[in-house]
């Protein structure tokens, strides 16, 4: 599905001494089976942003378009379930919202939620509990025995089993091990492989170079860039008004440059890296 | 150099679970250092911060804190010792504003009115988050969260932080922000650092790095020695530093020396190299 945002306005506490704006006039389109991601500072609008997209939030003024499904300021609560099914959102912290007295349960729950059978949603959970790298012994647990990392598993399993199109991510490797969150991307670059949309919300530039198709920068409730990282990160506008934080590969090179290199286009990945600086050291 | 936290043989089982969380540790933490706690999810490193706040009480063995041991009657006087930060800023909240989110803890201690004005005001401005004090604490990002969470604990005055994972949610910036500070406090106000965190680039900063593994110390050393330990690190759910991932991808073809380098010694061996050609 594509997602297009026409003109969208979210203004916070409307007509409030507090009021702010979440998002200014945000036009922008995610691309069906791309692997986006979203980055910004804290406080840009970056989780405003992706709430728009299964209604979770409603615009102040504009549209936002979701495959053939339109949402306005006036859209009602009511059937949003077909959006919400077709629209998974992994949240910071995900296992805080796990309640259920086993795995299975727990990981059945927004199926059923969406109208899937008993067995059709059993099936999901026992299959959803490996993709994301726990064995079926952990479905009769309850998800308050496991550790962090374990319970963000079970979390993302309950997202993935109602089989949505989209999935957003808000940080989802937050506080996980780096061998953990290697194997949650490797895990969402797989879906975005198999046929899915992905949307990543991110602070970890490097996780944006290397599993990321396409990229938006979100800065004062405003999209200031959209493409490919390759290119964000070589626009120099956006680093000098520290907008953005370079991927480590990118530094590094910067740091090589002070030296004799010469990057006429950053690295972006530590592949692009290390076979860039071979060539310039072997002087081809 | 004096203790300021001894734990020794120190146990801890969740109910229900069959496996010990921490299996009869030992570990020495000095006055007024940095020390890192790191290990991957599950190693046992929160459960060792609630055991010293007196969180969870430990099966056997002793925790001595600041000269006093972690038991039901002193627990009051060691938590007003230590100011935990922990992950996740939305469990931290009791606040309708910011500033009285940061009063809260100063409530407890009976400080009188005016002055914890002051010290509201004092503690968010170390942080950077003055301008937010009207603010409902729900209506911030997660990053502005944490700071203000952070602006709570320094505002009681504790002589022991304990970080629990609390730059994992921050943006480069903020995070730079929020370690900045810490080694500021740490500095002039002689507190002692301890840190749990996944990021190995992170530990740079402390002064000594304790690797947990199934409860248990399996690594204790300064952080060069830590990090010369290179691609095993991720047998203990750690990242190698990015240093050294670089000079690995590099030694197939650039004869770089042994050992550990930080960047700024890998960026000057490479540069050598290029110049020789």
């Amino acid at each position: 599905m594509e997602i297009i945002f026409k003109n969208v306005t979210h203004s916070y506490e409307a007509n409030s001494p507090l009021e702010g704006l979440g998002l200014d006039d945000v036009s922008l389109t995610i691309h069906d089976k791309k692997f986006t991601a979203i980055v910004g500072k804290t406080g840009s609008g970056k989780s405003t942003l992706v709430r728009h997209i299964n209604a979770l939030l409603k615009p102040t003024s504009g549209t936002i378009l979701v495959g053939d499904r339109e949402i306005t300021p006036e859209t009602n609560n009511k059937n949003l379930k077909p959006l919400r099914k077709n629209v998974g959102m992994v949240f910071q912290f995900p296992e805080s919202q796990l309640f259920e007295d086993t795995v299975e349960k727990d990981i059945m729950f927004g199926p059923m939620n969406f109208g899937m059978s008993e067995a059709d949603a059993k099936k999901s959970a026992h299959k959803m509990i490996e993709l994301v790298g726990l064995g079926k012994e952990y479905l009769d647990k309850s998800p308050f025995d496991l550790s962090g990392g374990q319970m963000r598993r079970v979390a993302i399993a309950g997202v993935l089993a109602s089989e949505p199109e989209t999935i957003i991510l808000d940080e989802p490797t937050a506080g996980l091990d780096p061998v953990g969150r290697k194997e949650i991307m490797d895990l969402f670059k797989n879906l975005q492989e198999q046929g899915r949309t992905i949307i990543l919300i991110t602070h970890n530039m490097d996780d944006v170079a290397n599993y990321a198709e396409e990229m938006v920068v979100i800065h004062d409730a405003k999209v200031k860039a959209v493409g490919k990282p390759k290119d964000i990160f070589n626009d120099r506008s956006l680093l000098t008004d520290d907008i953005l934080t370079l991927p480590r590969s990118a530094v590094f090179a910067q740091r090589l440059a002070k030296k004799n290199f010469s990057f006429p286009q950053l690295p972006i990945t530590i592949s692009e890296l290390t076979t860039e600086i071979k060539r310039q050291v072997h002087g081809d | 150099m004096e203790n300021i936290i001894s734990i020794k043989d120190v146990t801890y089982t969740y109910p229900e679970s069959k496996k010990p969380a921490i299996n009869r540790l030992s570990l020495d933490i000095y006055r007024n250092e940095w020390l890192s706690i790191v290990g991957k999810n599950g190693s046992g490193k929160s459960t060792l911060a609630k055991l010293i706040d007196g969180l969870i009480e430990s099966e056997t063995g002793t925790i001595i804190v600041d000269g006093q041991e972690v038991n039901e009657k002193n627990i009051w006087e060691i938590r007003s010792k230590i100011g935990i930060v922990f992950q996740n800023p939305d469990h931290q909240f009791v606040g309708a504003t910011v500033e009285d989110d940061v009063a809260f803890g100063l409530e407890n201690q009976g400080i009188p009115r005016d002055e914890m004005v002051k010290e509201v005001d004092a503690a968010l401005k170390m942080v950077d988050m003055q301008d937010y004090k009207t603010r409902d604490p729900q209506s911030l990002s997660g990053g502005q969260k944490q700071r203000v969470a952070i602006a709570g604990v320094l505002a009681t005055k504790p002589s022991i932080i304990i970080m629990d994972e609390s730059t994992s949610m921050l943006d480069p910036n903020g995070r730079k922000t929020v370690l900045d500070l810490v080694k500021q406090l740490r500095e002039e106000q002689n507190m002692t650092i301890i840190s749990i965190t996944h990021d190995i680039e992170e530990t740079e900063l402390s002064e000594r790095i304790v690797v947990l593994r199934d409860g248990e110390v399996v690594q204790k050393a300064d952080p060069k020695a830590i990090y010369d330990i290179g691609r095993k690190l991720t047998n203990y759910g750690l990242e190698e530093p990015f240093s050294s991932q670089v000079a690995y991808l590099l030694k197939d073809e650039l004869k770089l020396p042994e050992g550990y380098l930080n960047e700024e010694e890998l960026i000057e061996n490479i540069w050598k190299l290029s110049s020789k050609m």
